[in-house]
């Protein structure tokens, strides 16, 4: 075992691992994240505690992946290269493995601007660090475990022994690179993937056969993200505005369908969205799993961590294994 | 609308002139014979300038009023807007100019001091005894004119007719010269009255510009019958208005302008009938194409291809000119060698026949004088400095160059006084008297010409034929205000364009991206080709080096003036209006005082510093009017000066003032409305915000 | 070369407004080519520096002129003596002229009328573009004549992120991504292979983050300096 966690050895037992995403609240109250991990204990085997996700200031993903921890959910501490250089993150590595944390997934992170949106000024006049990149953040960590050094080359006495994670955008731009650009992740040592939310599901098989023709299945595991969707309107923005991330026609019919049952009623059509909502993820979590490389699913309901527990149990994948001794 | 009321915004530095120096000139002043500055008078006109065209013209032309009305106008010929429509009418403008202008000009004669302390003696006081003159006057020389005439200005008060040239106005260009204390003899004639010899002793230096005093004859039978007349006492007793006894019917022999000039004189003295008889085919005639349409619209006919033989005469009076039929009139090299079919004959009848085929020297007066002549009776004369085999004794003029030009005549007249000045002073004249041949631009380019818009060449009103044949008025009427300002807008200023100071840019490839033309070309600095070049001053303002300036223009002039312009503010809002010069000229008038008016040749000439430069000083506000675009001078421009309006809007924001203190209209086309009234309600609102 | 922006009027006014003697500075280097400091930009910002002076009752003397390269001793040798004489410069050449006219002026302040931006091209009129971040390693090599560092938001060595939209950044959709420029490029090149190597983190020593940067080229030394 390289790390020994959870999600490890979920995936290493051969069945389909499910991870879920726990956002940290913009306060400094405990509370949400011990509400939001028993929430989500017991219907996955980690879940993702976000590092300041649209660059929002937030508790730390550390601190949250520690309270998570406490409270028996396995977090999965998540760290962007947007906010430290790889000084801030080697130490963040020891600390976080010295606290008992075990996996951790490296991304980019969204840049700074996105920090005003809505009614949030945010801090799009940050300086970002981009030290390194996401690639050589798993490389480091990847150095630290198995080689026992500092990116700089010292030597660690104690290596923090981490699952190594990075994220995946299968249907971003340029097309043709992007398991290419899988296969620079898999090479610098990510032991798993999770991707950007699949409703594509047709194109995803197309990407995932060429990185099975890579070979990247049988290096690491890919854990096909699946965000819940809300609302037709949900849909409709994610499909024009997010990165990558296409949403075929007939599931935002499906969803408005249900959205017009409810007449003018408004609490109705939430209530209803969100049940088709629900739906359509236990289908695509399906289709998902029966795709050849699969190794899993990454159940992402946004603020709705609620949801996850019904979704788990509908699509067949509850109980959760238990590797506890 | 009075030139005095618009603002001046010119002003010519030492520097601007020697850049134009340098640089080729445009065709219309390299052909000018003594290169007057057409574009920069002309440009004055357009701009409302008339006292500052007058000073263009009237420093290097003397005889300027004589020309305004006869000259042949090469600088038309040579106009690069033949490749477009039709030349710019170059003599008119500088009509219109001098005209309006005659008051300032009169005012401004003055006596030059006479500080060199010598003096010369003019015998003639044609375009070159008259330039030479003045230009001796201006240098400080006592200067005394000999004139054997009753009145100063050679052939042109002697032979010219008044219909063409009224004298009143040749005598503004005598009354120039008078003034600067140049004495005239007139009815004094050398050889006669005075002696060469004693004017050599008398004088530090005389100069003979006598000119072509004398009409050829011909040496055909019957040529002595009374009836026969020469050209030039022809015309010299009806410029004086001596009795001339003409029959009913005239032949006038001859094809030149002299010929057409008696035929039209006769025709004023009462000849019913008038008619011309000339070697030449209609093509062939040396005489101008103008004015041989101007004598048949005046009912005279006109002989071609025949050559005289013999004059038959009978009784003591002459009946007609027996001619003989021209084969040919040149040779294969182009050398006058007539050819006759002798068979062919006819008699042209006439109780009059007046011979104009062509004037020579008179040298009677240089018998037994040091000046000599050759054996072929021409004066022995060196053109490397202008004198005769005399020592101090010069000469100019047709009397050495042959026919030619009133104009090219006054030329050679400005370089002998450099000579005489050179004698003078004890310098070496042939080292400094140097050839005044001046390169000058190309044609237009062809993708150029497309460019430019088609606007017909204004015209000029001719008296019926009927009616100016009755007597020696002016036939022809000058522009008027309207007509002059548009016509003065035709000109495209070829040659006056950018150039860049070198030393200044950095490349930056601005110019070329503003360049409607294509005209600046950038390696490792940029230069602007002359040729291409149509002078619109776009690329001034665009430079962010200030590194471009023009030939024809200094272009800090309108923030250098702009306190002037705005001068004292009374209790109206001052606004500064900088107004393409077409409008201006259209509707400016109707303006009131309290709106400062500064025309451009084209508002893309106005920099974000001039329209800046009106709220420094103090305007309340200011407004530039751009052209139509149908009849837009550079049509390619208004896009960008309309952005550069806008940033200039901007600033002025920036400043804490309202942007709306400075607005824009484009008339024509686009709005069609009035701008007058927009610049009137502008002027409204100001005065609401109390300013 | 060097591209910069005239700082807004109001902050340079409020920079400035205390000064009676002003000298607005240019330089006819980059920053006039950009439009926004040389001859031509002086001229302007004075005149508008005198129309802000008038309406605010403030009296102020303002004089503006610009020199060749304000990054070099020669070309200020002429005119430091009468700088001096100010009691403020306003300079409007990059930052790098107003560092270097700062040292050097004695007691004038100097204060910057323009922020420098970046290094950049002229891909069309009016347009200037960061192309390269001066990071003192050059790996343009490897990313088909495309920046990174410049122009990748995120200055990915292994790029793109899942940011890149329709080939645009997450940033802006007025920003090409980098990332699916260069690989478009290579694409073009026939050498995509040369990306699906991982680069390693870099050593920025050689960029600012190694400190203030100086190049020195020993035959250009001043001979008795050396000595």
């Amino acid at each position: 075992m390289k790390s020994g966690s959870n999600l490890e050895k979920v995936i290493k037992s051969g069945q389909p691992a499910v991870t879920a995403e726990l956002g940290p609240p913009m306060s400094a109250d405990a509370h949400e994240v011990i509400k939001k991990a028993n929430q989500l204990k017991g219907f996955c085997d980690a879940a993702n505690i976000t590092d300041c996700q649209t660059a929002v200031v937030r508790i730390s993903s550390i601190a949250a992946a520690y309270i998570a921890l406490r409270e028996g959910l396995e977090p999965v501490m998540q760290m962007t290269c947007r906010d430290r250089n790889r000084i801030a993150m080697q130490a963040d590595f020891l600390g976080a493995a010295a606290l008992g944390l075990k996996n951790c997934l490296c991304i980019a992170g969204d840049h700074q601007s996105f920090s005003a949106a809505g009614r949030l000024k945010g801090h799009p006049g940050a300086k970002n660090v981009y030290d390194v990149d996401t690639c050589q953040l798993v490389g480091i960590m990847k150095k630290m475990r198995d080689e026992g050094l500092q990116q700089g080359g010292d030597k660690l006495e104690v290596a923090p022994k981490f699952f190594i994670g990075a994220s995946w955008t299968p249907m971003g731009d340029p097309i043709d690179f992007r398991p290419y650009n899988l296969k620079k992740k898999v090479d610098a040592g990510a032991d798993f993937i999770q991707t950007q939310g699949i409703y594509d599901m047709e194109l995803f098989k197309v990407q995932m056969e060429k990185a099975r023709n890579l070979g990247l299945h049988e290096r690491t595991a890919v854990l096909a993200g699946i965000i819940v969707p809300k609302s037709a309107m949900m849909l409709k923005y994610m499909d024009s505005s997010v990165a990558g991330v296409s949403v075929p026609k007939e599931l935002i019919q499906r969803m408005l369908k249900a959205k017009d049952a409810a007449g003018d009623d408004k609490k109705k059509a939430k209530e209803l969205q969100e049940q088709e909502g629900m739906k359509i993820t236990v289908e695509l979590i399906q289709q998902a799993l029966e795709i050849p490389g699969i190794k899993g699913v990454h159940v992402q309901a946004i603020e709705w961590e609620s949801a996850i527990e019904h979704i788990v149990k509908a699509a067949g994948l509850y109980p959760r294994p238990d590797f506890s001794e | 609308m009075k030139a005095a009321e618009i603002q001046s915004t010119k002003g010519f530095t030492a520097e601007s002139s020697e850049l134009k120096e340098s640089r080729p000139y445009p065709p219309c002043r390299a052909a000018c014979p003594v290169h007057t500055d057409v574009q920069a008078y002309v440009a004055d006109v357009a701009e409302g300038r008339y006292t500052d065209a007058f000073e263009v013209i009237r420093s290097v032309n003397p005889i300027a009023s004589a020309c305004s009305l006869i000259c042949h106008h090469p600088c038309e010929q040579q106009c690069r807007r033949c490749g477009v429509d039709e030349p710019l009418g170059v003599r008119h403008l500088k009509r219109f100019a001098l005209e309006q202008a005659t008051d300032y000009r009169r005012s401004k004669r003055h006596a030059v001091a006479q500080t060199k302390g010598k003096s010369v003696a003019i015998i003639g006081s044609g375009p070159a005894g008259l330039t030479a003159a003045n230009d001796l006057a201006d240098l400080g020389y006592k200067v005394t004119i000999f004139e054997k005439n009753p009145t100063l200005g050679g052939m042109l008060s002697a032979a010219i007719p008044a219909y063409r040239l009224p004298r009143v106005t040749l005598q503004e260009d005598i009354d120039d010269v008078l003034s600067k204390g140049v004495e005239a003899k007139t009815n004094c004639e050398i050889g006669k009255d005075v002696t060469l010899a004693e004017l050599s002793s008398k004088y530090n230096a005389v100069l003979i510009a006598t000119g072509l005093s004398l009409s050829r004859s011909l040496n055909i039978p019957g040529v002595d019958s009374p009836g026969v007349l020469l050209a030039l006492p022809f015309l010299s007793d009806a410029a004086y208005e001596r009795k001339v006894d003409l029959g009913k019917k005239t032949l006038v022999i001859g094809g030149g302008n002299v010929a057409i000039d008696v035929a039209r004189t006769a025709k004023r003295l009462g000849a019913e009938n008038v008619e011309m008889v000339c070697l030449e085919s209609e093509e062939e005639m040396p005489a101008w194409s103008w004015e041989v349409d101007e004598a048949v619209e005046e009912g005279i006919k006109i002989h071609y291809r025949w050559g005289p033989k013999a004059v038959k005469a009978s009784n003591g009076k002459a009946e007609g000119l027996e001619v003989v039929k021209v084969t040919s009139v040149f040779d294969e090299s182009g050398r006058f060698s007539p050819k006759f079919d002798q068979n062919e004959t006819m008699l042209i009848e006439a109780d009059t026949i007046i011979i104009a085929i062509g004037q020579m020297s008179d040298f009677s007066f240089l018998k037994d004088s040091a000046v000599k002549v050759d054996e072929r009776g021409r004066l022995v004369w060196s053109q490397a400095t202008q004198m005769s085999s005399a020592p101090g004794v010069f000469v100019s003029g047709e009397v050495v160059t042959g026919p030619g030009s009133a104009i090219a005549a006054a030329s050679t007249g400005h370089r002998v006084a450099t000579a005489i000045d050179l004698y003078l002073s004890g310098k070496n004249i042939e080292a400094a008297l140097v050839s005044d041949r001046k390169d000058k631009i190309n044609e237009m380019p062809k993708d150029i010409i497309q460019k430019l818009a088609v606007q017909p060449r204004g015209k000029v009103a001719h008296i019926e034929p009927d009616a100016r044949c009755t007597s020696f008025i002016q036939f022809e009427a000058g522009y008027d205000e309207y007509t002059a300002l548009r016509e003065a807008r035709r000109c495209r200023s070829c040659g006056a364009g950018a150039v860049v100071n070198q030393d200044k840019c950095v490349a930056c490839l601005t110019c070329l991206r503003v360049c409607p033309y294509d005209a600046p070309i950038v390696t490792n600095k940029a230069e602007i080709s002359p040729d291409r070049c149509q002078a619109c001053g776009l690329c001034v303002p665009a430079c962010p080096c200030q590194a471009i300036t023009m030939v024809g223009y200094d272009v800090n002039a309108i923030r250098n003036s702009m306190p002037s312009i705005i001068g004292d503010k009374g209790a109206e809002p001052v606004i500064v209006a900088f107004m393409c010069s077409h409008y201006a000229a259209e509707k400016g008038a109707s303006l009131s005082s309290n709106v400062r008016k500064v025309r451009v040749h084209c508002t893309s000439r106005v920099d974000v510093h001039d329209m800046l430069s009106a709220f420094e000083y103090g305007a309340d506000g200011a407004f530039i009017v751009f052209c139509g675009s149908d009849d837009c001078r550079y049509r390619e421009v208004y896009p960008r000066v309309k952005m550069r309006t806008e940033l200039a809007k901007k600033m002025l924001g920036a400043t804490g003032m309202d942007p709306d203190r400075l607005a824009y209209f484009r008339t024509g086309g686009e709005a069609g409305s009035d701008w007058v009234k927009a610049i009137e309600d502008m002027a409204a609102k100001l005065k609401e915000m109390g300013k | 070369m060097i591209v910069g922006q005239q700082k807004k009027f109001d902050e340079i006014w409020e920079m400035v407004k205390g000064f009676r003697k002003v000298m607005v500075l240019g330089c006819n280097t980059c920053i006039a080519v950009c439009h926004a400091g040389g001859d031509k930009e002086a001229d302007a910002l004075a005149s508008m520096l005198k129309i802000k002076a008038a309406n605010e009752k403030v009296s102020m003397d303002v004089s503006h002129g610009a020199i060749q390269r304000q990054c070099e001793n020669e070309f200020f040798t002429p005119v430091l003596e009468d700088l001096a004489k100010y009691d403020l410069v306003l300079s409007i050449a990059c930052g790098v002229g107003v560092n270097f006219l700062s040292a050097r002026i004695g007691k004038t302040p100097v204060y910057p009328g323009v922020n420098t931006q970046f290094f950049g091209g002229v891909p069309k009129p009016g347009f200037f573009e960061e192309l390269c971040g001066g990071c003192g390693s050059c790996v343009l090599n490897l990313t088909g004549g495309i920046c990174p560092i410049a122009r990748c938001s995120k200055s990915l060595m292994n790029g793109p992120c899942g940011g890149t939209n329709k080939g645009k950044c997450e940033v802006s959709q007025d920003i090409d991504c980098a990332w699916f420029l260069i690989v478009e490029r290579m694409k073009q090149l026939g050498t995509l292979e040369k990306l699906f190597e991982v680069q390693p983190p870099r050593d920025w020593s050689g960029s600012f983050h190694g400190g203030p940067r100086r190049v020195v080229v020993e035959h250009l030394r001043d001979i008795e300096e050396k000595q």
